[in-house]
């Protein structure tokens, strides 16, 4: 995969491929569907997806799965679908800037790889739910499902940019028996390549300066989210451990003097740049409730990315906007069907949809 | 320098005559026009892989930019022939 290397490469087709994408972007499924689906049992959300976008890949798995299980795999193949061929359409600069956010799909991977080993699971149980949308290559994933022990992982990775963190992360692993420092180093390796080498900021043009933008959102809502975490579970984990380099909202210092204080935190964020955009999610997060608050960073992080692709049409920006976008309806799909399943009620599920 | 060339200049005649003004102001005016429609036809494409109906608002978005081209032939006739 190549990297960003400046004004060298083409400026791409932004025009196509946000044309496509643009039309990809209204067949997803609106509130009014979501209000439908809510109240669906699993065979009926099957049946509401087989005539709509999902046609193809219900058709294809629907003699092997049933319920869920269909559901699941039906979206997650989708999802691979759409994100490969905006791969395809795209050129120049346009394509590194897409292959780099879709990296995020190797680490949910390489997550996924070592959480089934962790947990005992058996490959094929793994391989069902990988999204091969990434860049690790059809071979290599199936040498990863094939792994017996998580030393074999790290060393199957060792060329790929997670092999050094995931080494380093190793011994730590070894030493807790816990997977936190493995995942952490995942997502390190992950966020560190998405920023890594892209112009400065100053000397960039307009499109490239909103990609960074986006990027620098996306990093300081991660560490947002991983700040309440780790001070909502009070442990004894260090939050600078956790905190990803990039992000405008957060240095390392703040994190430390953050981490303990919840008020503090809710304070630093609302006087920062940010504070406007998510109120609602702060408004959650004061009352205590935190899956709300989870819910409404994912919005306003959509809302970001349309926000930018409406000031810049012709940009990498509404490419961002729709894989976000299509991320959450997926989401939303999965947890409306794991919800049904698991007997929940409609109250319940309609409280985990992010609209 | 061609022959005839330097003998126009030497009498102090324009090095270009109403004719080729005309041509130059068409030319730049087409290549104006190619440029718009790069974007507007890869965008239009794009539109029509993904939906066959938009066939003709793509095609008639893509021409948009030929007007220039027009409005310039419009100016070509008021020079040459009035």
């Amino acid at each position: 995969m190549s990297v960003y290397t400046g004004s060298k490469r083409s400026r791409g087709n932004p025009e196509y491929v946000v044309a496509r994408v643009r039309s990809r972007r209204s067949m997803l499924y609106d509130e009014s569907d979501y209000r439908k689906l809510v109240r669906m049992g699993t065979g009926e959300i099957a049946r509401f997806m087989e005539d709509s976008e999902y046609e193809a890949e219900m058709n294809a798995l629907g003699t092997r799965f049933a319920g869920v299980d269909l559901i699941e795999y039906a979206i997650e193949r989708n999802l691979a679908k759409h994100f490969e061929d905006i791969l395809g359409w795209s050129e120049g600069r346009i394509y590194d800037f897409v292959a780099r956010y879709l990296r995020k799909f190797d680490a949910w991977n390489v997550k996924t790889v070592i959480r089934g080993i962790y947990s005992g699971a058996d490959a094929e149980s793994i391989e069902t739910d990988l999204i091969r949308a990434g860049e690790i290559d059809e071979e290599t994933l199936a040498q990863l499902t094939g792994a017996d022990s998580i030393e074999r992982v790290v060393e199957i990775l060792a060329d790929t940019i997670y092999g050094p963190p995931l080494e380093a992360a190793y011994e730590d692993y070894e030493r807790t028996d816990l997977l936190v420092p493995l995942e952490n180093a995942v997502d390190r390796a992950f966020y560190e390549a998405l920023i890594e080498d892209l112009p400065a900021k100053s000397s960039a043009n307009r499109p490239t300066e909103l990609y960074i933008e986006f990027l620098e959102t996306e990093i300081d809502f991660r560490n947002l989210r991983n700040a309440i975490r780790v001070a909502h579970d009070a442990s004894t984990i260090d939050p600078t451990e956790y905190a990803i380099a990039g992000g405008r909202l957060f240095d390392v210092d703040d994190l430390t003097r953050l981490g303990e204080d919840r008020e503090a935190l809710i304070d630093h964020v609302r006087e920062s740049s940010y504070g406007t955009r998510i109120e609602t999610a702060l408004g959650h997060l004061e009352s205590g409730d935190r899956i709300e608050f989870e819910n409404a960073l994912d919005a306003a992080l959509l809302e970001q990315a349309d926000r930018l692709s409406n000031r810049y049409p012709v940009s990498v920006c509404p490419i961002l906007a729709y894989i976000l976008a299509k991320e959450r309806e997926v989401e939303n799909i999965r947890a409306i069907a794991r919800g049904r399943e698991a007997g929940m009620s409609d109250a319940e599920i309609e409280r985990r949809v992010i609209l | 320098m061609i022959p005839e060339t330097a003998m126009l200049l030497q009498e102090g005649a324009p090095i270009l005559n109403d004719a080729g003004a005309a041509a130059i102001a068409v030319g730049l005016s087409a290549l104006a026009a190619g440029y718009a429609e790069r974007g507007i036809g890869s965008a239009a494409i794009g539109a029509i892989a993904e939906d066959d109906d938009l066939f003709v608002n793509g095609l008639i978005l893509t021409v948009i930019p030929e007007t220039l081209v027009i409005l310039v032939l419009v100016v070509v006739f008021l020079v040459l022939f009035i």
